[in-house]
């Protein structure tokens, strides 16, 4: 399954995107990716891992997990994801 | 021994923030001609310098002072004294960096005072290019120094 | 000179048919019921112009208003607004422009500027605190906005500048009128009006001060502000760093990045290769601000080593980034950055220009535009054919000339109106209506045509600022639009920067005006003069024959092929009917009589 990264989160994976194994739900993946790259741990999720972070977008085939349904969003190896801290522009 | 304002001209935006404080907080008006500080924009170079008074230990605006209007406190810091002053305007000339200035419409003379203790400048700076530091404390840049050895040092011992 | 309550008190009037200049009080009444900037330079254009003028015509004028927080500390408050009849679209244009400008003309003893008539010969005004003096152009007419500055600092020393580069000299209709050189007051061909009048610039040089009517309130507020921007990850950290241009790869994963014109939906594979990642990576020297800004958006790029790609200077922003950009197809970022600084250097509203470039591409690409005309071939995704267009468009050049009326009239003289991504004739910015249905509601119905930033419903849509919308659904769009566009031309009005808004909100806005002017007003009777100044607009674009709200067939019509909004199209009616409901007016858009004394908007 397909991850992007956007923003200054290139920075912390290192690249722009990455392959995982769809894990059963956004928060699974969550997760993953803050055991991989501890420097997302305090960004993508919030204190007790119950829940994602405050200032983080994810999106799930382009739609805001707000959305779907929220972490418990569920994901297959088709489906991409795309996640950046809150950033604004115009 | 006074506290030190320092300027780190790489974390400038050139948005005179400081420039606005200044003048407020000793003139209760925004009016970055009456700021002791002084923001430089060099474009083509893409820096920008605030420029401020440093307090300097052999400060000359001191030593020309007819009246001693200009005298450096127990802190460390040379404050000017309005009702000793008679605007003759030997500091201006004096200070090498053009730290203290004359205000024609104010008809006064004006320079850095560290406002007190309370460095308004540094407070507000939006992005920490004007902070303020105890020279009796190992500097930053020091401490940054040490960082870059240490981190060379592991590689090569790793 | 300052009044003590965030005006100066003083007026200048320039007639430049006479040669007149005379000063005098700050309308007061108008300036608490219309706050400032955008609302008050509108109040004094309708007091004073036929709604029916020709924008180019010497019987218009131009008017340049600050606001009571311009010159303060307040947060980000260095802006100012350029206010006319737009030439472009024939209704109210109001542009709204940052730098150092707006200050410095505040610290000269003045709130604004009026010019009227038009001058025989070239002029510019030269201010000087006391001094206010009309100066023949001489030989800075038909020269670029740089040089223009740079030969007024070279003769005055340090002086704020405003101007305009050949194109608003020629009356080209979306001139800008820039400041501190790289600043444009943008939209909708101010600079077209400036040139009409044989003005070439405003130089100003102030040395007095701005007081504030509670000094220690004041400062608490302003410092409340500016610390909850500091410590807000995207005024505090994400613009300053990466820059507006950050939105492209957003935007783009949410499938609302138009690419082509639109006509091939608004999903982009080759995005990221223009986005605000990359122009870091290749273009970006520094981040710098305008005046009293802690956000720093502001992008210091240069180009190196690409030929005719090369150059230094700002930006561009996203809106920019995108017109160049996924618009026409073009994922050279030199390029982009190129077409930027000659907007900059000439004075151009990059917006227009890009999507204007945009539609000839899809314009000769079927078939509708001989490439006789343009003198080489012009497709999507050709970077070279497209700095050449922007370079032609600035110079005057052949059929640089044709790019220069905008795309509604390029498409209309080529047979296809409908293929002009306008409303009321001026170019959307870099959101797809049918992905994002709010901002094509906004589109619709913009005092100013197609724009975003009346009210930006990217916020809660895309960004869940400061509250998370579906940009799928059309329920609540109405209701929200209408109090962010009130929001909105409440803080253009106050002097202070649109992009606080995603910082702060209404309290801060409202408690740093209040203690600036010495208001003892409830932040809702404040918003009320937000939704005022809409109604106030409105009123002037009916008189003057606005065309009715709607957007381009495509966004109505042409589901989108791909992307999560697949199948989409912008669902128009449902929400103007929400939204008028919300503005308490009739089922067909007009401001009821009710509304109009409940606000006491007088036209």
């Amino acid at each position: 399954m397909l991850v992007k990264f956007f923003a200054t989160y290139r920075q912390i994976a290192g690249c722009k995107s990455c392959d995982v194994p769809a894990p059963g739900s956004v928060l699974a993946l969550m997760a993953d990716l803050s055991k991989r790259w501890p420097d997302f741990r305090t960004l993508i999720l919030n204190e007790d891992g119950t829940d994602k972070g405050d200032d983080v977008i994810i999106m799930v085939n382009g739609r805001h997990i707000e959305h779907l349904d929220g972490v418990h969003t569920k994901l297959t190896e088709e489906d991409y994801v795309a996640i950046t801290p809150l950033v604004a522009g115009g | 021994m006074a506290k030190q304002l320092v300027v780190d001209p790489k974390k400038c935006v050139s948005c005179r923030t400081c420039e606005l404080v200044c003048s407020f907080k000793h003139n209760e008006e925004f009016n970055p001609r009456l700021s002791n500080v002084s923001v430089f924009h060099y474009e083509e170079a893409a820096i920008t310098v605030p420029i401020m008074c440093l307090q300097c230990d052999e400060a000359s605006c001191a030593a020309i002072c007819p009246t001693g209007a200009l005298k450096r406190q127990a802190d460390g810091v040379v404050t000017h004294d309005a009702n000793k002053c008679i605007v003759c305007k030997m500091c201006v000339s004096a200070c090498p960096l053009g730290n203290v200035s004359y205000s024609v419409a104010k008809k006064k003379i004006f320079k850095c005072d560290m406002c007190d203790g309370e460095t308004w400048c540094a407070v507000h700076c939006p992005t920490g290019a004007i902070s303020v530091v105890d020279p009796d404390e190992v500097p930053d840049k020091k401490q940054l120094a040490a960082d870059k050895l240490k981190a060379a040092v592991e590689e090569v011992l790793a | 000179m300052t009044q003590g309550n965030g005006w100066m008190g003083t007026i200048i009037r320039v007639n430049l048919t006479e040669g007149t200049i005379k000063k005098e009080p700050l309308n007061m009444q108008d300036a608490k019921d219309y706050v400032g900037a955008r609302g008050l330079g509108t109040k004094y254009y309708c007091n004073e112009v036929d709604p029916k003028v020709e924008p180019l015509s010497p019987e218009n004028k131009l008017i340049f208003m600050t606001g009571p927080l311009t010159g303060t500390c307040a947060c980000s408050a260095g802006r100012y607004e350029v206010v006319s009849k737009a030439p472009l679209t024939n209704i109210i244009g109001a542009a709204n422009s940052g730098g150092h400008f707006g200050p410095e003309l505040k610290y000269a003893g003045y709130d604004g500027i009026i010019f009227e008539g038009k001058a025989p010969e070239p002029v510019y005004l030269h201010i000087d605190d006391e001094l206010v003096e009309l100066v023949p152009a001489g030989d800075l007419w038909g020269q670029g906005v740089h040089p223009v500055t740079d030969a007024f600092e070279e003769k005055y020393g340090k002086v704020r500048v405003a101007t305009i580069g050949t194109p608003g000299e020629r009356g080209m209709l979306y001139a800008t009128v820039m400041n501190d050189k790289n600043r444009a007051a943008g939209r909708g061909g101010m600079g077209a009006v400036m040139g009409s009048k044989n003005l070439k610039a405003v130089v100003v040089r102030g040395t007095g001060g701005v007081k504030v009517a509670r000094p220690e309130k004041f400062m608490e507020e302003a410092t409340k502000a500016r610390t909850m921007l500091r410590e807000h990850p995207v005024t505090g950290e994400g613009l300053g760093a990466l820059g507006t241009q950050i939105l492209v790869n957003i935007v783009n994963e949410v499938g609302g990045l138009p690419l082509h014109n639109g006509r091939d939906g608004s999903y982009w594979d080759k995005a990221d290769d223009t986005s605000g990642e990359r122009l870091v990576e290749t273009h970006l020297i520094k981040n710098q601000g305008c005046f009293g800004c802690t956000i720093a958006c502001g992008r210091v790029t240069k180009v190196e080593g690409r030929g005719d790609f090369d150059g230094f200077g700002e930006g561009p922003e996203y809106e920019a980034g995108w017109s160049y950009g996924a618009a026409c197809g073009v994922n050279d970022i030199a390029a982009i950055v190129k077409a930027n600084f000659i907007c900059n250097e000439q004075g151009m509203d990059p917006i227009t220009l890009g999507s204007t470039v945009a539609c000839a591409m899809e314009l000769f690409e079927m078939g509708a535009i001989p490439e006789s005309d343009i003198g080489f071939p012009l497709r999507f995704g050709d970077a070279e054919a497209m700095v050449k267009l922007a370079q032609m468009c600035a110079d005057g050049e052949g059929f640089g000339n044709t790019i220069g009326l905008g795309s509604y009239r390029l498409a209309e003289k080529y047979g296809h109106p409908e293929l002009s991504m306008s409303v009321k004739k001026q170019e959307m910015p870099a959101y797809d209506g049918r992905a994002i249905q709010g901002i094509g509601l906004e589109y619709a119905t913009s005092n100013r045509g197609g724009c975003h930033v009346r009210g930006y419903m990217i916020s809660p849509e895309v960004l869940g600022i400061p509250l998370k919308m579906d940009p799928l659904v059309t329920e609540g769009k109405g209701a929200l639009l209408k109090t962010f566009q009130d929001l909105t031309a409440l803080c253009d009005s106050t002097g202070i920067c649109l992009f606080t808004t995603f910082g702060i909100g209404l309290p801060e806005i409202a408690g740093q005006y209040r203690e600036a002017v010495g208001s003892d007003e409830t932040d809702e009777e404040i918003l009320l003069k937000g939704e005022r100044i809409w109604n106030l607009e409105k009123r002037f674009n009916m008189e003057a024959g606005v065309e009715k709200d709607t957007l381009p067939p495509r966004l109505l019509r042409e589901a989108l092929p791909s992307g999560p909004a697949k199948g989409k199209v912008n669902q128009l009616q449902t929400m103007l009917a929400d939204y008028y409901a919300a503005r308490n007016w009739t089922a067909d858009g007009i401001p009821t009589q009710e509304k109009l004394d409940e606000l006491d908007v007088t036209y």
